[in-house]
């Protein structure tokens, strides 16, 4: 076993919000730059775009399919898969319950898919950046359901953050694990929430721009730099574990 | 003022009627809950958009006088139920939370 560095919050082209310039080819280039041995890619309400990552990168850096699900609370859940179908079909499911809202390229961005050889396959007409109507509780069992681990997303962090939407972790064993923002030191997240400290807590960079992958990232120590090691590593399993890298100085 | 002289003066329907003689000393608007945690009062008639379970654990921990969804939405069967249990009061109003805030206002501070 040794330490990886992992980037599991990384947006492309396909998030609206998120930089034209997030093709395949510029995320694994980036990824390069930034030492990361494993990343995830996660748009909202979306995971077409991991799928030309993963074909570009090979093995290095390892890619993740993954998504960043926006609940009916307006919560922001990180899911994160192996298998290629299993996400899209879940993004099937979730797309079909986004309000029809026709995303402005002008007011929000573009949302195209992007594939390796940098050629525009698809542009998705209905705005990504919405609420599903499906509530918290739903969604996880969704992405459990389908082989997923879903994390909720930069939880101290308005807006989307479970913690700063909820209050307070709703009862029962999920979470697993948790993301902060990339600008909050680890102990001040943890003496501000309660229940924050006896989680596993990662950090991702929640890049929209390339020059922002890998600017926040998390150490596991793993046999692999893969999605059940990752688990194993949640769970404190053979003495596999994680280590948040070190905030941001300030707020981007 | 009593809630039940609020129910009656605005034009609510108590759905979850755990103590209607409770009082309302004032009013607080917020979907987020961390926001509430931080800043509603004891007695405050809270008028949220939120309707998570957490809604009823944050009603308890803030000591609100009860919990109003606007426009028509109706909270699921767990969140009643868990309502029921821990004797919080859920109140539902036909107009936007807008409206509710401002009929309250006006007969708290009339």
């Amino acid at each position: 076993m040794r330490w990886w560095r992992a980037d599991l919050h990384i947006h492309s082209t396909l998030s609206p919000c998120a930089s034209l310039a997030m093709s395949p080819a510029r995320i694994v280039a980036e990824a390069h730059r930034a030492g990361l041995d494993l990343i995830a890619i996660c748009d909202h309400n979306a995971a077409e775009a991991g799928r030309y990552v993963r074909r570009l990168a090979g093995a290095a850096p390892a890619v993740l399919m993954g998504m960043e699900i926006q609940t009916a609370e307006e919560v922001e859940i990180l899911a994160y898969f192996t298998d290629e179908e299993s996400p899209l079909l879940l993004q099937e499911e979730l797309q079909a319950s986004l309000p029809d809202i026709p995303c402005d390229p002008e007011l929000f961005g573009d949302q195209v898919v992007v594939d390796e050889r940098e050629e525009i396959v698809r542009r998705v007409d209905r705005l990504l950046l919405s609420p599903v109507d499906l509530p918290l509780s739903t969604v996880v069992r969704r992405i459990e359901d389908r082989g997923g681990l879903a994390v909720p997303a930069h939880v101290d962090r308005v807006p989307g953050g479970l913690l700063a939407v909820l209050g307070l972790f709703p009862e029962g064993e999920w979470p697993l694990a948790v993301e902060i923002a990339p600008w909050t030191p680890v102990a001040a997240a943890t003496a501000s929430w309660p229940g924050l400290g006896t989680r596993p807590i990662l950090r991702g960079s929640d890049a929209h721009y390339p020059e922002e992958i890998g600017r926040a990232w998390t150490e596991l120590y793993l046999a692999a730099p893969t999605l059940d090691e990752l688990r194993a590593a949640l769970r404190g399993e053979g003495g596999r574990r994680v280590r948040p890298g070190p905030e941001l100085k300030e707020e981007w | 003022m009593e809630l039940r002289q609020v129910i009656a003066a605005i034009g609510l329907t108590a759905l979850v009627g755990a103590d209607l003689a409770r009082e309302v000393r004032d009013g607080y608007c917020s979907d987020l809950l961390s926001d509430v945690l931080a800043h509603a009062k004891a007695g405050d008639l809270w008028i949220t958009h939120q309707r998570h379970l957490n809604v009823i654990a944050v009603a308890k921990l803030r000591d609100v006088a009860g919990i109003v969804f606007p426009r028509r939405l109706r909270p699921s069967p767990d969140v009643v139920a868990r309502a029921q249990a821990e004797g919080v009061n859920l109140l539902l109003a036909e107009g936007t939370a807008f409206e509710v805030a401002g009929k309250l206002y006006r007969v708290l501070h009339p």
